[in-house]
């Protein structure tokens, strides 16, 4: 049972895209260390660093430690969480779980992936171990390629035409402008992703979040009183959920249970209905995966994703604004410490801090982060604490 | 990692998945527990050659190993038992792999391994 309460104190992270002059460490310890400048004591309790390849895009296991000591933590406990592309969040979740025990006050969570060092296809090689090495990656099955199917497979059987599939990656571009740590600033219509070059026909090189380096933190504290009259964000809800591995193993290729699942328990322990919600940050890094994970928590119905963001539904001025800074399409996606970002994300919302991208004063914003496609879901929400 | 391949052998050459004693469900791949009724007693089952494309994708950004086969077919196929098969669809026209075409399983050379270029083989299917 829950016998504490969980608070987000401070966050920390880097710009998100090509760090040649930074290593894994580099980038980790400068998001770490900006957190941990809010931190009201010497040490946080443990650390837990979410990250999904270190082993093969940097040659570099044994992360807890590393970090713990470049950060001069040396003596905490110290874990790595691997959950492919929902590391970050997964790191998040079991530091909250350890916080709200009480077995531990307060939480360090740094989430880092170092991808450009890798040649692209070396990269592919490393994101479709999310999937299967005997079953998917032996057929020649990248991780993009899985999304592929999937996508004309919710195109033929929903009707979604290539234009209204076109539509998230434009929002996410739209916010990605205003956004200083994105890795693309630009914005970008229906047409320039319909004219993309292909990847996984139908998906195309605008529909598929893109290649970077980075790293985010957060630090979580078990008593607000220890937070020193700063601004404080509620962590209300958290849950982790799984589906069946491989999305082809699925009867219901479109339905994203764990999605659903995790998204449904987050908000319940918040006690939180949709219209609540001031934005949610959701995990697109294919556009298909947007509009699935959409329809899973139920802000759209089955097949209408992609046309309600079309129709402005999730646009920054909305009700329900998606990714305020640009997403995993615009803001990037090094995948394990993605999850982490989107929680910055939201305590940059909670507590005003959004600059241009801030939405209008939102109590509640939760965050989506998920491995493989909707294989693990990360689900997170956050509310104002004072 | 040869020795991965070679373990699965079976599996690759000749598409033995498994198949659930308590309640007959089939699987390829094989599992250890029945999705269907939970049953742990899962046999080895040879599945069936031929099925229908459920959907299918045209990859251009190929892993290590497929630079050489770009663009090539990637299908999830639907046996004639219900089991689905992720597989790459060759030898056939590209008007011809669409969904719901009715394809059939051959063995071809997946990929070449190591340094010294061990081939491995496995399935693949062709449009019937």
């Amino acid at each position: 049972m829950a016998r504490s309460k969980a608070y987000v104190a401070s966050v920390g992270f880097t710009k998100v895209g090509d760090h040649w002059e930074k290593s894994l460490l580099d980038l980790a310890v400068e998001a770490g260390s900006s957190a941990l400048k809010g931190a009201p004591k010497a040490k946080p309790d443990v650390l837990i660093v979410g990250n999904m390849f270190s082993a093969v895009g940097a040659s570099q296991e044994h992360l807890g430690a590393m970090v713990a000591g470049a950060l001069g933590l040396t003596g905490i406990p110290a874990f790595k969480v691997e959950a492919a592309c929902a590391s970050g969040a997964s790191a998040f979740n079991v530091a909250c779980s350890l916080v709200k025990s009480g077995s531990v006050g307060s939480a360090l969570v740094v989430g880092v992936e170092k991808m450009r060092d890798l040649e692209p296809e070396e990269a592919s090689q490393a994101l479709a171990m999310a999937e299967s090495a005997e079953y998917t990656q032996f057929v020649g099955a990248s991780f993009a390629a899985l999304n592929g199917l999937l996508a004309r497979y919710y195109m033929e059987s929903e009707g979604v035409s290539r234009d209204e599939l076109s539509s998230i990656p434009v929002i996410d571009h739209a916010n990605g402008v205003t956004a200083e740590h994105a890795q693309f600033r630009k914005a970008i219509t229906a047409d320039v992703v319909s004219r993309s070059s292909m990847v996984a026909d139908p998906l195309r090189l605008f529909d598929c979040a893109p290649v970077g380096d980075g790293a985010a933190a957060a630090l979580i504290l078990g008593d607000p009183k220890a937070g020193a009259g700063k601004k404080l964000v509620g962590v209300l809800g958290g849950a982790v959920s799984t589906n069946e591995f491989s999305v082809y193993e699925r009867k219901d290729m479109l339905d994203f249970r764990a999605t659903r699942d995790a998204f449904g328990s987050a908000m319940s322990q918040a006690g939180l209905s949709l219209p609540k919600l001031g934005a949610l940050e959701v995990h697109d890094a294919f556009s298909v995966v947007g509009a699935l994970s959409l329809e899973a928590m139920g802000l759209s119905k089955r097949g209408e994703g992609c046309r309600d963001a079309k129709a402005g539904k999730f646009d920054l001025r909305s009700d329900m604004p998606i990714n305020t800074f640009g997403g995993l399409k615009a803001r990037g996606h090094p995948v394990g410490a993605t999850g982490v970002y989107q929680i910055a994300e939201a305590f940059l919302q909670l507590t005003d801090a959004a600059g241009k991208n801030q939405v209008d004063r939102p109590d509640y914003v939760a965050t989506h982060n998920i491995g493989g496609v909707d294989t693990t879901a990360a689900v997170h929400v956050f509310g104002r604490a004072s | 990692m040869a020795i991965q391949s070679w373990r699965i052998r079976d599996r690759y050459y000749r598409l033995v998945g498994s198949r659930c004693a308590s309640c007959g469900a089939e699987y390829f791949p094989p599992v250890y527990r029945c999705r269907e009724c939970g049953s742990d007693k899962m046999k080895d089952k040879e599945m069936p050659k031929t099925g229908r494309i459920v959907t299918y994708t045209q990859l251009h950004e190929p892993l290590p190993g497929f630079e050489a086969q770009v663009p090539f077919y990637l299908a999830l196929v639907e046996l004639e038992n219900g089991a689905r098969v992720l597989t790459q669809v060759v030898d056939s026209p590209d008007e011809a792999v669409k969904t719901g075409a009715k394809v059939k399983a051959t063995v071809r050379r997946a990929k070449v391994e190591g340094e010294s270029g061990q081939i491995i083989y496995g399935y693949k299917f062709i449009v019937a």
